[in-house]
């Protein structure tokens, strides 16, 4: 086992110190969605979820927050700006924000449910779910998170994995069959029809 | 320990925010990186809450998350590349075949 660094042990996480991560959180999530240039925002993308791989490794989620950085921030934020390279959009067509009756009313609704849900978060406790027999000492006791996490993947949950590597397989094809220009695809089609 | 409550009420901003900016952003790009955004508060609940409950069906919850992720960016991106090609814009004002 290999210590974290003393402020993010799950144990000694003071409060001040989450709410530091929660407050750059919310802070750079604000900024991801206001930048004006999509660059800019898939770089505090970037940070964002560099920040948020903190939290989880703070829950002693060390394989998460590995994937996050791996997949999140190394692969899909990657793929986001390859697009946004690839389309070179001119500068008129990347700006503004767009304000108009049905827009304000999905804010109004969406700014209803954030308040239900705060408020219900803060109104008393959370329900008591089942406590599972994971808590953080029995999985250090029995190989750290990554073996665990592991073994129930591999387990338990064997066939909703099998069926993600499934539904990878048909996104490539996806992608590819529509990303292609249409030219090259219709000629595909009957060089496979012939 | 901090409250898995704290944990909730970030995620609930999180999500808050990436709604904001999926209704209105123009670009079509940053119409589907608050969707990433949103997915992201989804997987802070679910990592919080199975903390909170000894479990660890939370965060093999998020691994399936993050696989969906990545499909869906992956897909979602040659839509808009598509569209690209064939509009030559990705502002949502302008792609409107579908609003009648």
């Amino acid at each position: 086992m290999f210590d974290l660094p003393l402020f993010l042990n799950s144990s000694l996480l003071s409060i001040g110190v989450f709410h530091f991560f929660a407050a750059m959180i919310t802070i750079v999530s604000l900024l991801v969605v206001v930048s004006q240039h999509p660059v800019k925002s898939a770089v505090f993308l970037v940070v964002d979820l560099f920040l948020l791989a903190g939290l989880y490794a703070s829950m002693d989620s060390h394989f998460i927050a590995a994937i996050q950085i791996l997949v999140y921030a190394g692969a899909i934020v990657v793929l986001f700006l390859f697009v946004i390279m690839l389309l070179n959009l001119k500068a008129d067509s990347i700006k503004g924000l767009r304000f108009s009756a049905p827009e304000a009313a999905a804010l109004l609704i969406s700014f209803i449910g954030f308040l239900i849900m705060t408020f219900n978060v803060f109104r008393g406790q959370a329900p008591e779910g089942i406590k599972g027999g994971f808590s953080i000492e029995a999985i250090d006791a029995n190989g750290g998170n990554t073996y665990m996490v592991a073994m129930r993947l591999l387990t338990t949950y064997i066939w909703p994995f099998e069926l993600a590597s499934m539904l990878i397989l048909l996104a490539i094809v996806a992608a590819i069959v529509i990303a292609k220009k249409d030219k090259i695809l219709k000629s595909l089609i009957q060089k496979e029809l012939r | 320990m901090v409250p898995v409550e704290h944990y909730f009420v970030l995620a609930t901003v999180m999500f808050f925010l990436g709604i904001c900016g999926a209704l209105f952003r123009r670009n079509l790009i940053m119409v589907l990186m608050s969707i990433e955004l949103m997915l992201n508060a989804v997987n802070l609940v679910f990592i919080a809450a199975g903390r909170g409950n000894s479990s660890l069906d939370g965060q093999i919850m998020v691994v399936f998350v993050i696989t969906v992720a990545a499909c869906e960016a992956a897909v979602g991106l040659a839509m808009v590349i598509a569209l690209f090609r064939k509009y030559g814009t990705v502002n949502t004002d302008f792609l409107r075949i579908l609003r009648g």
